[in-house]
């Protein structure tokens, strides 16, 4: 390496670390300090006021016998495994019905997309509230084919499926990016696949389908977080209460609750911690099954 | 968005924005005081429905254009909210000068060191009480918050329905019990023109459910802060309710969209409420065309001497409130208790009167409504009570606990006795952990 | 076939945005027949419950549109800001840590935000920062949306290396290559981030729920959670004229910026 080069670097270094000075005071305050803090909180009782009291496991063996904890793990589980599969399937459907030079395209996308702009806003939120209420819109419509409906809020089978129906409803960002990579899937790949006398149905599964697991494994990564963490919705659709019966209780909204109601900062620390480690483990897990079923080109 | 483009929003809407939000005054806590000169800004919080804000946003102003160089900046929030943006800005130590406390949280507040003592400020008169009332007032044995209003448990009817569908409400006395009430919201349920329930589901009501409490000769807290009442206790409170709710005689979760029903959308489905005396004044409004009615709780058989009750909603002054603003919220204190101008403008929403003065000035300029209210609370007051004591530190999420179990049990997800034991352990739970 | 497509297309078009064109239609009705009526075509027009809605809290709902918007516009200059600087550096310079660093902000992308809200909220209320913007804005000038550092990193690496290669031999250090060359290149990336940190921070509620608890400094969202809270008979129309109002900024954004926002979203997904 030549003196000017190593100078180069010397020079990138600096900079460099001008350049990184938001980042890491960021990095240090706002995620790797709290971060650490609230592993340490996990283990105590804290209400703010009063100094933060060593508890050790107490926290963790709270949850154990904590009906709340499970019926909030119960519920983000099922919103988890059944909205966003969901939410993906619709986006893709549209997004293969969109795809190849179908007119009005940018319509189509625009109207379907403009649901995932809105939907994670609390006026969104309210419009649910009145939509699937006592005397709310479906209601109105059942009666008017002779069938009385209940609350679909203040129905504990019924509650969580209208806020999974919200999620569902905002499928249109996973389908512009499923959009997009359709796009990139060059024509020639279709053609060959004609000449080998593939119909559509063939070539959905051997060219259309393997070309876009990296797009589809993206998007369930993206949306699995995301729906670990919805919190805007159940709180207000419920009142914050994460009811009726706990069956809107989200798993956040019960950290709230705890942290920022109750103020019990120890158990809510430990809360969100167990949190963490499941996000950790289900994207890791992704990732390991991710070997089997997704194409990258190389490989 | 080229270079300069990018400058101009980085830059200018960053220094721009930064700058608004200093000058907007939204830096550092404080109640906005203005250090030396003489002009103070206090905040006052308090909770209610839109009529109590409105009559109250306009009392505090007429106060300020009464006393030009006391401004003060309202903070408003529905009961639900009002606690925990409370329980966040303690926390914040972020604290109102002047607030209000709800029921559950006297203590937890006391705990914390939240309230100034009340008895040395100048502008702040005890001269209208009698001993034995600022006996009663007091937390530990300090005067350190103030009581400003009265409530009693009660069932609040609608006249104007009743007497259209023939309906006798039993008048106080022998034949007012708790099974004779049952009885009447079931039977009318089963039958009335307008297709009304007799009573919303509210078995999470705190002041009926502890007049219940007492007439079995238990309480809600004990002296030395503990659950007052028995899994029992409870559990008989409970089931009433279930066998009403069973009977049809109360509106169901759906139709009253959850527990904590809002009274304007329900008030048109039901014939009573169950409630506290002042609830009347606000509640009444909202069915203008219509007459209601108050009874005092109905009373089981046998219940022990002294079980009837006063309610006292308290405000405080903040334990850490600018020196100089201290004698500006004695005043508004003043203001709110020892003179009959604000009540002409806020009306008797927080019920009685606690300045037997001021109560005696109230009496003759209340609506009909008021009188009500006044009458129900001065028979009370009139009865022999034993003391209650206030919800100790650890217990203020109680009621938002009993209704969650009320709910289960109303979805049959689980049953009374279940509940019952669940609650007075969360509870105990709360207490301890707080302890 | 097509038009078979089409039919269906529309018919789950409208589907879809009902509930939208509901709302819009419902806050120009009186509040009575919201429920009652719950048609498209209203029986009366009126205004009511805007005007209601604007003065339902201490403050006009003006104030709220004046906070959200200096909240939203600082935390676009702070990202814009930050995430560049960071960007550029992870993705230009030659230093030690450089994948380390690298690695940290892509997994803080999934790292759960309620983890760390508790510690920082007692850090900020300790500050005394509690109601005011400070604990919103101070994470976006210290490029902690990882998400838009990702983005613009790799956005830079498509950027050719021959053109700040020539600036540096021209002898512009790395602050000067970064503000003249590659600054100027990234518009698109710029575009994006400004586009997306100004829908999320307008949309935000869990953060601004948690620090600002006195009405002046109320962002919209809050602002309409409180009068959720406080409903009373009127309520209905009045909510509904205000969630209308506060979506009004977002749709704007949508009509002017859609090409960014599709283009936006389609390339952060792809390599």
């Amino acid at each position: 390496m030549t003196s000017r080069s190593r100078f180069h670097l010397n020079r990138q270094g600096r900079a460099a670390h001008v350049f990184l000075i938001p980042w890491q005071l960021g990095f240090l305050l706002v995620t790797a300090v709290p971060l650490l803090a609230s592993l340490y909180l996990a283990f105590t009782n804290y209400d703010i006021l009063n100094a933060p009291e060593w508890t050790g496991l107490e926290n963790f063996q709270r949850m154990i016998h904590d009906d709340q904890f499970w019926a909030s793990v119960r519920v983000t589980l099922i919103y988890v495994l059944v909205s966003v599969p969901l939410q993906l399937a619709f986006a893709l459907l549209l997004a293969l019905i969109l795809d190849r030079g179908l007119k009005g395209l940018a319509f189509y996308r625009s109207a379907f997309y403009l649901p995932s702009l809105l939907g994670s806003s609390v006026a969104i939120a309210i419009l649910w509230r009145e939509i699937f209420g006592d005397d709310g819109l479906i209601n109105k419509g059942l009666a008017l084919v002779g069938i009385h409906g209940e609350s679909w809020l203040q129905n504990p089978r019924t509650a969580l499926a209208t806020l999974i129906v919200l999620n569902v409803w905002t499928f249109g960002s996973p389908m512009v990016i499923f959009l997009a990579g359709l796009r990139q899937i060059p024509d020639e790949l279709y053609e060959a696949a004609r000449v080998d006398g593939a119909g559509v149905i063939k070539q959905f599964r051997h060219v259309t389908v393997p070309l876009l697991t990296p797009i589809i494994f993206f998007n369930l990564i993206l949306q699995t977080i995301g729906a670990f963490q919805t919190f805007t919705q159940a709180h207000i659709v419920s009142g914050g209460t994460g009811g009726p019966a706990n069956s809107t209780l989200f798993y956040t909204l019960y950290v709230y609750q705890q942290g920022f109601v109750a103020f019990d900062m120890g158990y809510a620390s430990a809360l969100a911690w167990v949190l963490m480690v499941a996000i950790a483990v289900v994207t890791a897990l992704h990732f390991l099954v991710s070997k089997y079923w997704v194409f990258y080109g190389d490989n | 968005m080229d270079r300069r483009g990018f400058l101009k929003v980085s830059l200018g809407t960053g220094l721009a924005a930064t700058a608004i939000t200093t000058v907007a005054g939204c830096g550092g806590s404080g109640g906005g005081s203005s250090g030396g000169g003489d002009e103070v800004t206090l905040r006052y919080a308090w909770w209610g429905n839109s009529i109590r804000q409105q009559n109250y946003t306009k009392a505090l102003k007429q106060f300020s254009t009464a006393n030009p160089s006391i401004t003060i900046e309202p903070e408003f929030a529905d009961y639900t909210a009002f606690q925990e943006r409370m329980t966040t800005q303690i926390a914040a130590r972020d604290v109102p000068d002047i607030f209000w406390i709800a029921s559950p949280q006297v203590l937890t507040y006391h705990k914390s060191k939240l309230y100034r003592k009340l008895d040395d400020i100048p502008t702040l008169k005890w001269d209208d009480y009698s001993k034995e009332d600022l006996e009663t007032f007091k937390l530990d044995g300090q005067l350190n918050t103030l009581p400003f209003g009265i409530f009693t448990p009660v069932i609040r009817y609608n006249e104007t329905v009743a007497k259209a569908d023939g309906v006798t409400v039993p008048a106080e006395g022998p034949g007012w019990t708790w099974d004779s009430l049952a009885e009447l919201l079931v039977a009318y349920s089963k039958n009335n023109p307008g297709k009304r329930k007799g009573t919303p589901y509210a078995p999470d009501h705190d002041l009926t459910f502890e007049a219940w409490l007492r007439q079995r000769g238990e309480q809600l807290w004990t002296q030395d802060g503990q659950v007052g009442f028995t899994v029992d206790g409870l559990g008989s409170w409970l089931d009433w309710w279930e066998k009403l709710r069973k009977a049809g005689g109360a509106l169901s979760l759906s139709e009253q969209e959850g527990m904590g029903p809002d009274w304007a959308q329900v008030g048109k489905k039901v014939l009573v409420n169950f409630g506290n005396s002042n609830h009347i004044i606000d509640d009444a409004k909202m069915f203008p065309q219509e007459k209601f009615r108050l009874r005092a709780a109905p009373i089981a058989a046998g219940a022990p001497a002294g079980h009837k009750y006063l309610y006292f909603p308290r405000m405080a002054i903040y334990q850490r409130i600018d020196d100089g603003n201290l004698e500006a919220a004695g005043k508004v204190l003043d203001y709110n208790v020892n003179s009959a101008d604000m009540l002409k403008t806020v009306r008797l929403t927080m019920g009685a009167p606690t300045n037997p003065k001021v109560a005696e000035q109230a009496a003759a300029f209340a609506s009909p409504d008021e009188k009500e209210m006044l009458a129900i609370v001065a028979k009370e007051r009139a009865a022999e009570r034993k003391p209650r004591y206030e919800a100790p530190p650890g217990s203020s999420t109680w009621r938002t606990t009993m209704a969650r179990i009320c709910e289960e049990i109303a979805l049959g997800k689980t049953a009374v006795p279940a509940g019952a034991k669940k609650l007075v352990d969360e509870i105990g739970a709360g207490i301890k952990r707080a302890a | 076939m097509t038009r078979l497509k089409h039919a269906g297309l529309l018919v789950f078009v409208a589907v879809m945005i009902y509930p939208l064109v509901w709302m819009v239609v419902s806050a120009f009705k009186p509040p009575e027949q919201i429920l009652t009526e719950p048609g498209l075509i209203p029986k009366d027009l009126t205004f009511e419950n805007f005007k209601e809605g604007w003065h339902a809290l201490n403050r006009p709902f003006s104030a709220f549109f004046v906070n959200s918007l200096v909240v939203t516009l600082a935390s676009i200059a702070g990202n814009l800001f930050s995430c560049s600087l960071t960007a550029y550096a992870l993705a230009r310079l030659q230093f030690r840590m450089r994948r380390t660093y690298f690695a940290i902000t892509l997994a803080s992308v999934m790292l759960p935000f309620h983890v760390l809200v508790i510690p920082q909220y007692i850090f900020f209320s300790q500050l005394g920062l509690v109601n005011t913007y400070w604990p919103l804005l101070i994470p976006k000038f210290l490029a902690t949306d990882a998400f838009f550092v990702f983005l613009m990193v790799q956005f830079i690496r498509t950027l050719p290396r021959e053109l700040d290669r020539a600036a540096w031999i021209d002898g512009a250090g790395p602050f000067l290559t970064f503000w003249y060359v590659v600054l100027p290149l990234m518009r698109p990336a710029l575009v994006t981030t400004t586009i997306f940190t100004f829908i999320w921070t307008w949309n935000d509620f869990f953060v601004p729920l948690i620090y600002l608890t006195r009405t002046r400094v109320f962002t919209v969202p809050v602002a309409l959670n409180s009068m959720v809270d406080s409903e009373t008979q009127s309520g209905v129309g009045m909510l509904f004229a205000m969630s209308l109002l506060s979506l009004i900024p977002i749709l704007i954004f949508f009509a002017v910026a859609q090409k960014y926002l599709i283009r936006g979203i389609a390339t952060t997904g792809l390599k």
